[in-house]
């Protein structure tokens, strides 16, 4: 099984905003206005919020995807660590919720192999009163809190109560697989 | 921790069942989108009566008994959000040119943006919701166009705003009156679990407490026709309150709610 069927088509998000609204004109023109005029709103308010844990921009010129940086939370096993995100934001955002994945290796119960994140206000529970701000703080506040009941990492679930051992095993997978990619 | 490997991997097979889930719903939803309008227009009440067998004469007989009294109806996407934007629509309609009783919804919906932002809501994401609530009602102000309407409705722009901001309004007076209404739950511990969960989202489907809180946090009365199997010869009336006098009608069919107009 490979990453791709978990690739999110975003390049049709890429084509750009023709006319600002008018009564007349086909709906997605203004969708699509009116969800930039979002993420730029939401892009603001995160530079202005000052959060020191959390940060995220746009990847290159596509408003539509986001690289977000998250910090493991201080006073649990992933403090100190740094771990990459991508936020993909869907035509229909925020009626519909952003693809949210861990670009960096993150071993943790609720998060798979390519990344996904199991996180109930990303699935079920997501409302378009969220925003980016909200969603990396509740991944964060995730990694040193997870729901070992709906695990999707079998091995990290089973770990987590041994916190030490939970502890070399992050570190040893952080400094072979994050670390050494970065430079 | 025996077979390290076998446990790491066996996600992939609840993950594969999921996309194909997922992909399966994202098919019928697409479905339901080309065949069904957000809002469709205005057809006879007794169209209905093609939905059903000749045989099925229980609904028969009630369709044909209520396009007596409701000759006019819209039907709705059955998409989850059919209550709100059923109600939503029809609401509206009556308020075109009417720049008083806009006027007072207005007052309303900043009442209740403020009630959301002392519940801690973000407010510049629920003020983006706000705004085009206010800025479609606006568009009502002078006119009894009815396309223009049916254009906001079927802008999901513009309609699925409509519906975001009605689900925080019902958010926010079932939170403020959690006392009264917690007995109403059965499997949530607490009236922010319920409406993070049942309330807020899209295409969840709305069941009478919603239909309890919208019309008392608007108040708004609207009575609920329910059709169903149940052997009476009418189809079954419900005012929400119980002693209102409602101008608002909405068709209720197992899991689906449409517009209906009285005569």
């Amino acid at each position: 099984m490979s990453g791709s069927n978990q690739q999110v088509e975003s390049s049709s998000n890429s084509s750009s905003t023709t006319t600002k609204k008018n009564e007349n004109v086909p709906t997605v023109t203004k969708d699509k206005h009116s969800v930039s005029k979002r993420l730029q709103q939401e892009l603001m308010s995160l530079m202005m919020s000052g959060e020191k844990g959390v940060s995220a921009f746009p990847d290159g010129d596509n408003l539509f995807k986001w690289i977000g940086i998250i910090q493991g939370p201080i006073g649990t096993v992933y403090e100190g660590l740094e771990y990459r995100l991508i936020l993909d934001f869907p035509n229909g955002y925020p009626i519909v919720a952003p693809k949210v994945r861990f670009e960096s290796l993150c071993f943790h119960p609720n998060v798979d192999e390519n990344g996904n994140i199991c996180l109930d206000i990303l699935k079920e529970k997501w409302s378009a009163t969220y925003d980016v701000l909200s969603i990396l703080l509740s991944i964060q506040s995730l990694l040193g809190d997870p729901n070992i009941a709906s695990a999707l990492n079998h091995q990290a679930a089973d770990l987590w109560k041994n916190q030490a051992l939970f502890k070399k095993h992050l570190l040893d997978k952080y400094e072979k697989e994050v670390k050494s990619k970065k430079i | 921790m025996t077979s390290e490997t076998n446990q790491e991997f066996n996600f992939y097979e609840d993950e594969l069942i999921d996309e194909k889930i997922a992909a399966q719903q994202t098919a019928i939803e697409k479905e339901i989108a080309n065949e069904q309008k957000l809002v469709g227009d205005l057809i006879e009440l007794n169209t209905l009566l093609n939905e059903y067998l000749a045989e099925d004469t229980v609904y028969r007989s009630k369709i044909t008994e209520l396009s007596e009294r409701f000759r006019y109806m819209r039907k709705t996407r059955g998409d989850g959000n059919c209550f709100f934007r059923a109600f939503a629509f029809r609401y509206f309609e009556t308020l075109m040119g009417k720049p008083d009783e806009i006027n007072k919804l207005k007052d309303l919906v900043n009442k209740f943006t403020s009630d959301l932002s002392q519940l801690g809501y973000n407010s510049f994401t629920v003020d983006d919701f706000k705004d085009v609530f206010i800025e479609e009602l606006e568009k009502l102000n002078n006119t009894s166009d009815i396309r223009l309407l049916e254009e906001i409705f079927n802008n999901s722009g513009s309609s699925d705003y409509i519906v975001v901001f009605l689900r925080l309004i019902v958010s926010c007076y079932l939170q403020n009156n959690s006392d009264f209404y917690l007995a109403f739950l059965e499997t949530y511990q607490s009236m922010k679990d319920f409406c993070s969960h049942e309330v807020e989202p899209m295409y969840r489907e709305s069941d009478h407490i919603h239909i309890i809180a919208l019309t008392n946090a608007l108040e708004i009365p609207v009575g609920i026709i329910y059709l169903d199997r149940a052997d009476q010869e009418k189809a079954t009336p419900h005012n929400f309150p119980d002693d209102s006098n409602p101008n608002i009608f909405i068709l209720y069919r197992p899991g689906h709610y449409d517009i209906i107009y009285r005569n």
